[in-house]
């Protein structure tokens, strides 16, 4: 009798471990494949790494670099295309890159800042959440293509699909 | 005295079966769960559409590159669903698709490259070639 009650208060016990181990399992493997996969921050940094190719080579400035650059013609010389796939009320908006050059060690600007794409995900740069847009802010230093003069190069990228990444 | 005995083993030995059974059925329901999330084709179709757009971003021109999507061809087989098919890239938008069903998975990339049509390899099985020609 005594024996018998013991084992009923181990099935139970036994269950109640079941139970709290499926849970976990099934948060964990939620959690893993639940969300979508973030590559928000590989496809900023590609960006930011074809911007300063488009710029610059061997650590000086390609011919003509960076005077010809522009808003305007940015996407255009460095092979960039913001166009996105159809999805929700996504209209082309899912980029921003803004280029700064300054001479080196100052805050002078060489030429006035480059922007292209939707400069409204700037505003969310430097706050914290999972479900905004990403930001990265890289800088590299630059000589002139036929001199020594030094430049700072600021890139930042910036890539929303949030849908696609964080929700 | 004898039937008492016999009374009492029968109903341990029910409750230990039982007591079995439910062990073994949760656990099936729990592992048919897990693998029913780890081998899901919506799963795979993200991965792989997002996985060749990162790879067409970071590709310079005339660049060839091979991607084993092995695990992605054997769920298309599973599904009913033509391998070659699997990839489209229509603009710069890429598509994955591993069932007949559904539009598949689409993301683009900023990479403005002309690329030619993925192509199914007969030669090296459950890979895919890409080849990224020049700029537009």
């Amino acid at each position: 009798m005594k024996n018998k009650r013991g084992d009923k208060v181990i099935s139970i016990y036994w269950f109640v471990i079941l139970l709290l181990v499926a849970g976990a399992m099934v948060y964990m493997v939620s959690v893993v494949y639940g969300g979508p996969y973030d590559v928000r921050k590989i496809e900023a940094s590609l960006l930011t790494d074809k911007i300063a190719d488009c710029m610059a080579s061997g650590g000086r400035f390609v011919s003509a670099m960076p005077g010809k650059l522009n808003s305007d013609n940015l996407l255009q010389e460095c092979h960039i295309n913001f166009n996105n796939e159809e999805y929700s009320v996504w209209n082309n908006d899912q980029f921003y890159v803004e280029i700064n050059v300054y001479f080196f060690g100052t805050k002078n600007p060489k030429i006035p800042t480059i922007k292209a794409g939707n400069f409204q995900l700037k505003d969310f740069c430097g706050q914290e959440g999972k479900t905004l847009s990403l930001c990265l802010d890289r800088s590299f230093y630059v000589l002139e293509n036929q001199g020594n003069q030094a430049y700072e190069v600021n890139i930042i990228s910036i890539v929303r699909k949030t849908e696609k990444n964080a929700v | 005295m004898r039937c008492l005995i016999n009374k009492k083993g029968s109903s341990l030995l029910t409750e230990n079966v039982i007591f079995i059974v439910l062990n073994v059925v949760f656990f099936v329901i729990l592992i048919i769960f897990l693998f029913s999330r780890a081998g899901d084709a919506a799963q795979y179709e993200e991965k792989y559409a997002k996985q060749i757009a990162l790879l067409i971003d970071a590709a310079k021109p005339e660049t060839m590159f091979d991607l084993n999507m092995q695990d992605a061809v054997d769920i298309a087989i599973k599904e009913g669903y033509d391998p070659k098919q699997i990839v489209k890239i229509q603009d710069n938008v890429v598509t994955v698709k591993l069932r007949g069903e559904g539009k598949g998975y689409s993301y683009s990339f900023f990479n403005n490259v002309k690329t030619n049509e993925p192509y199914f390899m007969q030669n090296k099985p459950g890979f895919y070639r890409f080849v990224v020609e020049g700029y537009k």
